[in-house]
């Protein structure tokens, strides 16, 4: 089914530019996508992706240039009038409404009318065919609030795909919330759509994913598209050239370092949190990096969240020796603790400038009888945007118009400022481009030889290999193993481990 | 040389980034002064007496209660919160420290204290409402509005204060140092504006220099980083309210002496007031930034419409459907603003 030249491209765009205020986020973009054929769009943060879907959806509107579907030149002014012409979003966040059914929610919008009520058999069997032959095992009267992240976001799929108009289907970031599992039967649901000869388009930070699905790959740098290649012409390290312009060495020359006296800096005795994360029995040593390795929902996030105080917990922290609790979050930065959300925008206050958001976790402890120490503020400040190269024109730049890396580098500063003795990371490397990724994981590196604890959340097993002195694996809020020497292990054994699987040998 | 390039190349972007955003800045959030200074001109080409030194001083005299409470309401609503209940606050501390003062003998000190005090402790109230029992600011404080306007009828009997009935008895009137506070002028300068020109700077001092307004701002703008870096958050919510109550308190103080006689029923609908105020001076309705001399800017531009609106004649009952709209076509625009600072 890859498409070839003759056919007639379903929708394409002609030199398209946008430009925000101080950045020109598309650069003469043309791009042709023919009918059943899955697209992936790569590129770092920044690249000009979520811009690109945005004007194809009609969010945005272009600043110059022509979209034409098939052959017919279109103009999309709002979202509206690009679903009338066939073009459906499927975006990160989940707009299904959690109170109605699974058929009320594809149909929503267009239920069919019987009478003066609505045809509820029509909507029940039709959707009853559409779960069927996508081999999603649910009842069409489910509420979509009883499923699952993943079946949900099937479901969306489905109802954006199979509104009678859509063409074609624009999916942003499709399986940043799944595990492997749900990915592969995410894949296979769109080979089926691909079938009915319409087109999908998505854009992904996974290349290796990227490089299973889609037939053709686009890749964006700065706004410019530097290629469109059919996946089999092409490979990993390829993409990643293309989209940083650098050559990154298979493995940053791995230093091993002494580990600092082994000396223990936190305890969990019996510690469970939330219901959900139970008989934890864990060690943490000063100067380490302790990966904590899980898929979704194996409760890495909630043992974080309570260590830091945000959860109701049992059991025993020990602190050097010491019994604490911490009931606040308060309480965990007094002694010590820092955590960094998986959501950076749970983490920033978007609308304070750097150096307020640089000191946040400080500006209380730095101050005399309630007055701020400003000049401190924009010292400390100053200081660690050069230490980590935060690009922001000054201190005072809201942090909403930095970058995604180095928004969260601001995120890093603020507890480096903090000078915690445990540092919790969740997943600070998701969502950022590839650049800066590396500069994040040699920060946190640092950080650990300073002697503080690292808790370094990941769900990539090849980070959390890179990453970590020792790692945790988890599944199901419970502990499965630790691993003390990663050097003798292998991804797919981490894998296996968190996902339940036992390898065949 | 790597270093001077980059270098370079941020100063040229950020010269691209604050022009546009300069001229965005003065449209967007100085458009209260453009309309400020444009209406005054409006006005003096329309009549002969607005542009007086007595009419800018009568001007203030009348915004001076309104830039008190608008103060305060800067602060909730930086904090993301909103207060209805300023309005019924006000007619608290007020008529609780004249009925002090009138029939139980208070000094003027101790009677304007337990005026404040008071209405802080409901303002207290509030907040604790709020923060304890996750009750949406806006009702927890509509509420407030109601019972606490209630209280002020009971302990007035509904009667002004001094009432005609103690007056001919020639018995409790309000101190002089009170009227003086509402009336009294110091070197040409009414008394009342001088004392909302110092709430004004005793805001910007608490917003801009002191750890509790940095946690406004944190809380206004992301409550759960807030909570995450160490801010107690119920403790700044119940804290904004309680200072809120005390401006008010101090509000009724000024508004007595003016009027010379506390009233229950005073100061009734000024919630909408101040928040007009608020919003026009370019704080955003759901919080995490603003100023509070935008807010000077905004009350004083309410003020100069309401007198420019008396000195050509407008019935009183235009300048209701005028304010009305004011408030909605300000509120719009704070939508519209708020899209425009997005991207």
């Amino acid at each position: 089914m890859v498409a070839t030249q003759q056919t007639q491209p379903l929708i394409s765009l002609k030199n398209v530019s946008k430009s925000f205020p101080g950045i020109q986020a598309l650069n003469d973009i043309s791009l042709d996508i023919f009918p059943g054929e899955i697209h992936a769009v790569l590129g770092e943060n920044g690249a000009g992706k979520s811009t690109l879907m945005k004007i194809l959806s009609g969010i945005v509107t272009k600043d110059s240039g022509e979209i034409f579907l098939q052959g017919k030149k279109v103009e999309f002014n709002n979202p509206r009038e690009a679903i009338d012409a066939g073009v459906s979003l499927v975006q990160q966040e989940l707009s299904l409404i959690p109170s109605l059914s699974i058929a009320e929610n594809i149909f929503l919008g267009r239920w069919p009318q019987k009478g003066l009520s609505i045809d509820w058999n029509k909507i029940n069997q039709d959707t009853q065919e559409l779960l069927q032959r996508f081999d999603v095992k649910e009842n069409p009267q489910t509420l979509v609030e009883k499923l699952s992240v993943a079946e949900q976001q099937l479901i969306e799929i489905l109802k954006a795909s199979f509104r009678p108009t859509t063409k074609v289907l624009l999916l942003d970031e499709p399986t940043s919330a799944l595990s492997e599992e749900e990915v592969k039967r995410l894949f296979g649901l769109l080979e089926e759509i691909k079938k009915e000869n319409k087109a999908i388009i998505f854009i992904s930070h996974k290349i290796g994913e990227a490089l299973q699905l889609a037939d053709r790959i686009t890749i964006l740098r700065d706004g410019k598209k530097v290629i469109t290649v059919p996946k089999q012409n092409t490979s990993e390290e390829d993409v990643i050239f293309y989209m940083t312009g650098k050559r990154f060495g298979e493995n940053e020359s791995q230093v091993t370092e002494e580990k600092i006296g082994r000396e223990i800096i936190l305890s969990l005795r019996n510690f469970s949190s939330d219901e959900y994360v139970k008989d934890i029995e864990l060690d943490i040593y000063r100067g380490e990096i302790l990966a904590i390795f899980g898929l979704m929902g194996s409760g890495r996030t909630t043992l974080a969240r309570a260590l830091f105080g945000l959860c109701k917990t049992e059991g025993e922290i020990l602190l050097e020796g010491k019994k604490v609790s911490f009931s606040s979050p308060v309480e965990a930065i007094e002694s010590g603790i820092g955590y960094i959300p998986e959501d950076r925008r749970e983490g920033l206050v978007y609308e304070l400038p750097v150096f307020a958001n640089i000191t946040l976790a400080t500006f209380q402890r730095m101050s005399r009888r309630g007055i701020l120490d400003v000049n401190w503020e924009y010292t400390a400040a100053s200081k660690m945007i050069g230490e980590l190269q935060i690009k922001t024109p000054n201190i005072f730049r809201e942090v909403l118009y930095l970058s995604g890396g180095n928004q969260q580098k601001v995120l890093l500063a603020r507890w480096l400022v903090s000078n915690p003795r445990i540092l919790i990371m969740d997943e600070p490397t998701r969502g950022i481009d590839v650049g800066a990724k590396f500069e994040i994981r040699s920060l946190v590196k640092n950080l650990a030889h300073t002697g503080i604890a690292v808790l370094f959340i990941t769900s990539e097993p090849l980070e959390a290999l890179e990453m970590g002195d020792r790692i945790l694996v988890m599944r199901n809020g419970r502990m499965v193993k630790i691993i003390d020497n990663p050097q003798e292990t292998t991804k797919s054994d981490l894998l296996a481990l968190a996902s339940g699987i036992r390898r065949k040998e | 040389m790597e270093v001077k390039d980059s270098f370079l190349k941020d100063s040229k972007d950020s010269s691209i980034f604050s022009f546009t955003s300069f001229l965005k800045d003065i449209f967007l959030r100085g458009g209260s002064l453009i309309g400020l200074i444009g209406l005054s001109v409006a006005f003096a080409l329309l009549s002969p007496h607005f542009f007086t030194l007595s009419n800018w001083l009568n001007i203030f005299r009348q915004v001076s209660v309104v830039i008190i409470l608008a103060s305060a309401q800067t602060m909730v609503i930086i904090s993301s919160g909103i207060d209805l209940s300023v309005g019924s606050l006000l007619a608290l501390g007020g008529s609780l420290a004249a009925v002090a003062m009138c029939y139980w003998g208070w000094s003027l000190f101790a009677g304007a204290l337990l005026g404040v005090l008071v209405a802080g402790l409901a303002g207290w109230g509030s907040g604790a409402v709020i923060a304890k029992g996750k009750v949406p600011d806006f009702i927890a404080t509509l509420g407030m509005l109601g019972a606490v306007r209630g209280i002020a009828l009971l302990i007035t009997d509904g009667l002004p204060v001094p009432s005609y009935l103690t007056a001919t008895a020639l018995t409790g009137y309000l101190p002089s140092g009170l009227i003086w506070m509402g009336s009294g002028s110091v070197g040409g300068f009414p008394v009342p504006m001088i004392i909302a020109v110092g709430v004004v700077i005793l805001t910007w001092f608490i917003l801009s220099r002191t750890t509790f307004g940095r946690s406004l701002y944190a809380v206004g703008g992301n409550r759960e980083a807030a909570r995450t870096s160490g801010i107690n958050v119920d403790r700044v919510k119940v804290m904004v309210y309680a200072l809120s109550g005390l401006y008010c308190g101090l509000g009724g103080l000024v508004l007595v002496g003016r009027m010379n006689s506390a009233n229950a029923l005073m100061a009734e609908g000024i919630e909408l007031q101040t928040i007009a105020a608020v919003v026009i001076g370019g704080t955003n309705l759901s919080g995490g930034r603003g100023t509070v001399f935008g807010t000077l800017v905004g009350a004083i531009l309410m003020g100069v419409l309401a007198n420019g609106l008396n000195l050509l004649n407008v019935q009183p009952f235009w300048q209701r459907v005028i304010n009305g709209l004011l408030i909605i076509v300000v509120v719009v625009f704070d939508q519209w603003r708020r899209r425009l600072m997005k991207v």
